[in-house]
């Protein structure tokens, strides 16, 4: 699971982070009255620079291809789901949705096949956020009103999931959701 | 003691006293909110959305006003300020504040700080006033703070040409005129604070076109999103900025080390960084599939590009400002260096977030109230109360270190950890933001705010110490004559 990972990463790097600046203030505690501090600074400054330019380089490398406009791009889906939200509901439909009567319909997706939602919004900004059977995000986009966002996903688990509205869009928030099976 | 430097004395002594009201204030309904997230106390639904509302808001305006506070008191010892400029945003910030808690409170408006088009229109279970109320109040914010900051800018160049101002003339081995990095980084700053507040009109401004066309003219609710991120993201990360500049004037004196020279690398740095900062926001519009690619790709490098310089010419210079050096410590530079490493564990937790691929696990869930509250209340905040502390004590007092500030200084440490660390685990557990009660099947959620909450209410302990110790001081600066 992706977010576990996220937060072991920045754990340790808050670990480190946290040592470093513990280390630095004692050493100014232990210090002598006549330490000069750290010498050559310009050239530690140049290697500190370059390693940080090298590792998010790196990052950067390693992420951009895995963004979610890229996944799945050169696969024709075969379902399309189209999702209309409104406040404070969503709407699941095999066919496009008539945004003056919106209705949806039980949705049943089949395991390991691409599915494509087309996800826009009647009224406000909302969220389409996927939670799986464990209740773990596993992808989203964004509801907007006047435009069609196309969020493209292979489920691999068959089971129930929910969708949470994950853009803040009023007092009924929080009780905006849907559930579909994944079959 | 001359009349007018007397004057600026006390409207900051005044600023801040004003500042820390609002921010007990603001903290009181965070810990609510987390006290009905964790189902201990129960409010409507409604209610907690105002709180929210006021919350951000109040949160994003004082603390942007305390760097500038700090910024026009220190930059009083290179150019001449104007008072009458001071107090004029003095007087519409209160204003401003006022009507916007009119706004929310009577009128329950309830769109969150981000106010995203066209919630405003659709608040459902607020007064009709409250959206054009809303609107007025943060114009009124909008001009005291414009007008302050193109002041200031205005007072720096009467003395600076732009390009010494940018300290370009460093670039060369021998330059003329030296540009302190104070100036630079204010320069750099004020520039992003105006560009934010320009989107800021422009985004009033089409809500009152359509406000005032009864349904001929309807905004673009992509067009507008980028401007209202533009706008609050550049304001709320410029205001830690703000702060910065404060550390680069004061922490050499207050810690007997040398003052920053200006030097090619810090020019450079702080150049690039204003570039950067511009461009980051378009991290908060990833999950908007239909922004063309290549915003979500400069997103996503702005974002890592805006921490070399940030890590490497600021973070590294502190570093070695203090490593292996006696340094006279004080609650001045302690809340400093604190400062700085909350500000840098923030990033941390920031640039993970605005990477694109983690961004779909992340985007809108608590860890984002995580990151940004590390750089702020454990970052920002305490760049501001370490120049509160050095503002008040200067007249006043003498900076020592005593155990209750050793031990009020642990409290929010815990405090700060302990309730950041409830939203970092809720962010990584899939626990969505902004929700007032969490759905029966997010387990963790309520747990975990009651967590949030216990903590948050020791951080506020802190805060009322550090309030009452700096208000104190203030009180006696604004009693005081000029004889």
């Amino acid at each position: 699971m992706q977010q576990n990972s996220i937060m072991l990463f920045f754990m340790l790097l808050v670990g480190i982070g946290t040592i470093f600046f513990v280390s630095i203030f004692m050493s100014s505690l232990n210090a002598d009255k006549d330490s000069t501090g750290v010498k050559n600074l310009l050239k530690k400054r140049f290697w500190f620079t370059l390693i940080l330019i090298v590792v998010l380089g790196i990052f950067a490398a390693a992420t951009l291809p895995k963004s979610p406009y890229f996944t799945f791009a050169n696969e024709t889906p075969s379902t399309v789901i189209h999702v209309g939200t409104m406040q404070f509901s969503f709407f699941l439909s095999t066919k496009p949705i008539d945004p003056k009567s919106p209705s949806g319909e039980t949705i049943e997706i089949p395991h390991d096949q691409l599915v494509e939602f087309r996800v826009t919004s009647f009224d406000v900004n909302h969220g389409f956020a996927v939670y799986d059977p464990s209740m773990r995000l596993i992808t989203q986009v964004q509801a907007m009103p006047g435009y069609v966002n196309n969020l493209r996903y292979k489920f691999t688990e068959p089971g129930k999931y929910h969708i949470f509205c994950l853009e803040f869009c009023g007092t009924g928030h929080p009780v905006m959701q849907a559930t579909f099976k994944v079959i | 003691m001359n009349i007018e430097s007397l004057k600026l004395k006390k409207i900051s002594a005044l600023w801040i006293i004003v500042i820390l009201v609002l921010f007990i204030a603001s903290i009181v309904l965070g810990i609510l909110m987390r006290l009905n997230q964790g189902k201990v106390i129960e409010q409507s639904p409604l209610t907690f959305y105002t709180n929210m509302t006021t919350h951000g808001l109040t949160m994003i305006g004082i603390w942007f006003a305390a760097g500038m506070v700090a910024v026009n008191y220190l930059l009083q010892r290179y150019v001449k300020t104007s008072y009458g400029v001071n107090l004029f945003a003095f007087i519409l910030t209160v204003i401003g504040v006022v009507m916007l808690w009119i706004t929310t409170y009577a009128g329950k408006f309830s769109t969150g700080w981000t106010f995203l088009y066209p919630l405003p229109f659709r608040d459902l279970g607020s007064e009709s006033w409250s959206t054009p109320l809303f609107l007025i109040s943060l114009t009124v914010l909008g001009v005291g703070w414009l007008v302050w900051s193109v002041s200031l800018m205005a007072q720096i160049l009467k003395k600076y040409t732009l390009s010494q101002a940018f300290a370009w003339q460093h670039f060369k081995s021998n330059a003329s005129v030296e540009t302190p990095p104070f100036i630079l980084i204010t320069t750099v700053t004020l520039i992003g604070v105006i560009a934010s507040l320009i989107a800021a009109v422009i985004v009033i401004i089409l809500y009152f076109a359509e406000y005032f066309s009864h349904g001929d003219f309807v905004n673009d609710a992509l067009l507008m999103k980028n401007l209202i991120y533009f706008f609050g993201h550049t304001i709320a990360n410029e205001m830690l900025y703000l702060g910065l500049a404060v550390i680069y004037e004061i922490f050499g004196e207050v810690s007997d080390r040398p003052k920053w020279k200006m030097t090619w690398y810090i020019s450079l740095a702080w150049n690039c960084a204003m570039i950067f900062i511009l461009t980051a926001f378009f991290h908060h519009l990833y999950m908007d599939f239909v922004q063309p690619q290549a915003l979500q790709i400069v997103g996503q490098l702005a974002s890592y590009l805006a921490s070399i310089p940030s890590a490497a010419v600021t973070v590294f210079s502190i570093v070695a400002a203090v490593y292996g050096v006696k340094v006279r410590w004080s609650i001045v530079n302690l809340l400093f260096f604190l400062g700085v490493a909350g500000w840098v564990i923030g990033g941390l937790g920031a640039v993970i977030d605005a990477t694109i691929s983690n961004n779909i696990m992340l985007h809108n869930t608590l860890w984002v109230p995580a990151h940004f509250h590390t750089y702020n209340a454990m970052g920002n905040v305490l760049f501001s109360l370490g120049f509160f502390y050095w503002f008040s004590t200067q007249y006043v007092d003498k900076l020592v270190l005593s155990k209750l500030t050793k031990y009020t200084l642990a409290l929010l440490i815990i405090g700060g950890i302990g309730f950041l660390m409830a939203f970092y685990v809720a962010g990584a557990n899939s626990i969505p933001r902004r929700y007032s009660t969490y759905p029966v099947e997010l387990t963790s959620g309520p747990y975990l705010a009651k967590v949030g909450a216990l903590f948050a209410s020791i951080y506020l302990i802190a805060i009322l110490i550090f309030f009452y110790n700096i208000a104190k001081r203030c009180f006696v600066i604004l009693s005081a004559s000029s004889r």
